[in-house]
């Protein structure tokens, strides 16, 4: 049996949604099979007011197990560091946090916003928003470098715009059945089984990104849409089309650029305009390179590339 | 009520199961609530953001205002381009959006009813009520024989949404032009194989007791009433549960709030709004837009000119009058205290600009799809405002109703566009960017939702939304009139302050959605906001 608590903070609840998504285990599978007990959840739990805030502080007295602690939205410090714009059963959300973060055995942070601040903590930021212990790409963030749970990890970050219901489900279940040990976290503490292979790994377009055939403008069925739409699945790490979404497809299946979201910079260059679905370049080769290519390694590839390229290449294979 | 009746307050913070955090402080006297405030805490300023970036932006960000209604918000963001620039949209596109409006409005019906709002059945208040058993069997979280089936199916509907758009939630296929995707044919026979394995493991048997076309037979309260009656298997579905048990512990009997209700209509017909203008819209809808008002008895159109956001007891410095969205210059003041005279809530309070404050939700769609107003084609269905006649007015009972009835109107829709799709022919046609006004909108599953975009110099000048909790859980306006939801407050009975589910009833019958109303204010200048940043 592990206590779960679940809390949100500068969220939009796009988590959580997600999370209902999930099958194999379903939530309420987690429930009745898993031995996750839900001590409270913004969106499910049974307490309101007073009750809330008691259970609250059960947690903190230790009169009541927090085993695993999941926050969902990004850390709200606004006005001055105080934290009163994002209050929650009567104090700053963050005050909570704190506190809770100091008796749980593990702390897992879902989506962008609890990993890294996300899309509050985009320029020009007017909530002061940080992640539990990233701010973007820099380490520290709210709960600092040092920090670690009772149980002696970081912060387990599980990035994405929305996080995967089964890059969650799975690591509340590893939690909870003590193989977390299994797991090895990268340099951004994200489980490297979600996160070190690309977005693009898998993806429907791959042979056309091989052959260089872009898709230049939306609605195409065949074609890469790394060359002209702005598609960051060779530079994105996440498990998307491996585990795919909803059970049946991906954003870069569909037709819709990678927007990078399980990357510490989402949303890339703050959306300035001019960036929004399409590809930066200078003299027709894009700014940013497939992780691991070089530019002259570029250059020569698409010469092979475009020269190698079958007819069938420019045609809609997967047509209706 | 005794002259010397003692008011207790009552804080409630926070209310819980209503998508993000509201607290509600009550006055309650002889064990009913006498006066109400309701308070959002987050802020997060969206449209802040959204100032200075891409024209396009708003399709990454404003999605990511609200994980529910994320695609309801990307149908706003969208529309509003496509009426700022002048797009030409193909007929496939339209139908394209709306069936992800449709998957996304679908799938909130079985994961709001059951994971929201039925487990306050289970509350031991009702131990007396015949019912009760039964309830916490159907109802209790996680282990319910319906909540489990209701919460787990719901994630269904949107696997179709992720047909076109790769997923749910937070994709931004809807583009200026129509949308990204180009289904194949075996998205569409996958997608109707979804629909038809929701009608079937859920829809029919738990749900309704009946089919969909028995279902449809029922034109008014009345014929509700009978169709209850005439099967054990209607009776016993989770619908004639509810509606039975509801009537038991008296959910007829409070909640009632403004009695005025507005919706901006939905699902643009997809051969009348191929050319999108903002004048154009009404007369495009399937669903009509309009304003009820129960006081008078009468049905209009609603339009995005008659909207306006009142501050005087909201944090924000930007005086006590009357102010339209496009011109809208949010100062978010930095002491947030709660001072229950001045401001007290990040919510603004809306109104129109005759009728004042409305109600927003499925509740006040269904009245005015029960309106003679608009187009002779478009959608008509007066169960709902039949209910409301015949019950004599609203209530908790009546708005839960009003949200599920739509299921099966929803269903349908799905159905058609799905019929409508021609493979072959485009789902986009390139725009060109410029600079201009829009204006989106459509219905969230839980009320009107609605963007406002300034283009300028090919960036976002001004960006404001206005979202259905904004309507309802908006504290007072200048003139000291109540919110919607602080109005259907008044007169609920508390049986148990320590535990006072009535609140939550009442919050939640109108699904509120907090994540989503915090967010809806915009506009300083850069200069502004360093004075409140600490970096």
């Amino acid at each position: 049996m592990a206590n779960v608590l679940w809390l949100q903070g500068g969220a939009c609840s796009g988590n959580t949604m997600s999370f209902l998504n999930a099958e194999e285990p379903s939530v309420c599978d987690l429930v009745t099979d898993f031995g996750i007990n839900v001590l409270w959840h913004p969106s499910l739990g049974m307490e309101l007011g007073d009750n809330l805030q008691r259970l609250l502080r059960n947690c903190i007295s230790g009169e009541t197990d927090l085993d695993i602690l999941v926050f969902e939205g990004s850390i709200v410090n606004a006005p001055n560091g105080t934290g009163a714009w994002n209050r929650f059963a009567d104090r700053p959300m963050k005050d909570w946090v704190q506190e809770l973060a100091g008796v749980a055995k593990f702390v897992v942070a879902v989506g962008d916003c609890a990993t890294w601040g996300g899309i509050p903590a985009m320029a020009p930021n007017p909530s002061e928003s940080e992640g539990l212990q990233f701010l973007k790409r820099d380490a520290g963030g709210f709960l600092g470098t040092d920090y670690q749970s009772q149980a002696g990890f970081p912060v387990i970050n599980i990035p994405g715009c929305p996080a995967h219901p089964d890059w969650i489900t799975q690591i509340l279940v590893a939690i909870a059945t003590g193989r977390l040990d299994d797991i090895t976290l990268d340099e951004f503490n994200r489980p490297q089984t979600f996160f070190k292979s690309f977005t693009q790994t898998g993806c429907t377009r791959n042979i056309h990104f091989a052959y260089k055939s872009s898709s230049d403008e939306f609605s195409q069925r065949t074609g890469c849409l790394f060359y002209d739409l702005g598609c960051r699945g060779p530079m994105t790490h996440s498990s998307c089309n491996r585990i795919l979404w909803n059970r049946v497809s991906s954003k870069t299946r569909a037709g819709m650029p990678c927007l990078g979201c399980t990357e510490p910079e989402f949303p890339f260059h703050d959306l300035a305009p001019g960036t929004v679905f399409k590809t930066q370049t200078i003299m027709g080769v894009p700014k940013e390179l497939p992780t691991g290519v070089n530019k002259k390694d570029y250059a020569l590839l698409t010469v092979v590339a475009k020269d190698a390229m079958p007819a069938w290449a420019e045609d809609d294979i997967f047509t209706v | 009520m005794t002259a010397t009746s003692a008011v207790q307050t009552l804080d409630i913070s926070p209310v819980g199961r209503v998508e993000g955090d509201l607290d509600v402080r009550v006055d309650i006297r002889d064990g009913q609530v006498v006066n109400a405030w309701t308070r959002a805490e987050l802020f997060r300023g969206f449209e802040i953001i959204l100032k200075g970036k891409d024209p396009q932006a708003g399709l990454i960000v404003t999605p990511r205002a609200c994980g529910i209604c994320g695609g309801s918000h990307l149908t706003c963001a969208s529309w509003a381009l496509d009426t700022a620039w002048g797009t030409e949209v193909p007929r496939n596109a339209i139908l394209a959006r709306n069936l992800g409006q449709l998957a996304e409005s679908i799938q909130s019906i079985p994961r709001y009813f059951y994971g929201l709002y039925a487990i306050d059945l289970t509350n031991k208040k009702y131990e007396q009520s015949a019912f009760y058993e039964e309830a916490c069997r159907r109802f209790a979280p996680y282990t319910g024989t319906s909540y489990e089936q209701g919460v787990t199916i719901s994630g269904k509907p949107v696997e179709i949404y992720a047909l076109l758009g790769g997923q749910w939630p937070h994709s931004s296929y809807m583009v200026p032009g129509g949308v990204m995707c180009a289904p194949t044919l075996t998205d569409i026979t996958r997608a109707w194989s979804i629909l038809e394995y929701f009608r079937t493991n859920w829809l029919e048997p738990m749900w309704l007791g009946c089919s969909l076309e028995r279902y449809e037979q029922i034109q008014t309260y009345d014929d509700f009433m009978a169709w209850i009656d005439e099967k054990p298997e209607h009776a016993n579905s989770d619908l004639g549960f509810y509606w039975r048990m509801g009537l038991d512990i008296g959910l007829d009997t409070y909640g009632g709030g403004c009695g005025r209700y507005v919706t901006w209509g939905y699902l643009p017909h997809e051969d009348r709004y191929q050319k999108p203008t903002i004048e154009g819209r009404n007369a495009a809808l399937i669903m009509k837009s309009g304003v009820y008002d129960s006081y008078t008895d009468t049905h209009s159109l609603m339009r995005q000119d008659l909207a306006r956001e009142n501050t005087a007891h909201a944090w924000y410095d930007e005086g006590t009058n009357d102010i339209h969205p496009f011109d809208r210059t949010t100062q978010p003041i930095q002491n947030n205290s709660h001072d229950y005279d001045g401001a007290y809530s990040w919510s603004t309070a809306v109104r129109h600009i005759e009728l004042g404050r409305l109600e927003a939700g499925a509740l006040a769609r269904q009245l005015v799809a029960g309106g003679r107003h608009g187009e002779d084609w478009q959608h008509y269905d007066g169960f709902i405002l039949d209910a409301f006649k015949k019950m004599g007015g609203p209530n908790i009972h009546l708005r839960q109703l009003a949200r599920v009835h739509e299921l099966v109107k929803l269903y349908r829709q799905a159905e058609h566009c799905l019929r409508e799709f021609h493979l072959k022919e485009p789902f986009y046609i390139k725009p060109t960017e410029k600079d201009g006004r829009g204006w989106g909108a459509t219905e969230a599953a839980r009320g009107a939702l609605c963007h406002w975009v300034e283009v300028e110099g090919g960036k976002i000048k001004n960006y404001q939304m206005i979202a259905p909790t904004t309507w309802n859980v908006g504290p007072r306006d200048n003139e000291g009139v109540r919110g919607p939801i602080e109005e259907a407050l008044i007169g609920t009975p508390i049986a148990d302050p320590t535990d006072p589910v009535e609140v939550g009833h009442v919050a939640r019958s109108f699904d509120s959605c907090l994540v989503c109303t915090v967010h809806a204010h915009d506009g300083k200048t850069g200069e502004e906001l360093a004075r409140f940043r600490t970096a």
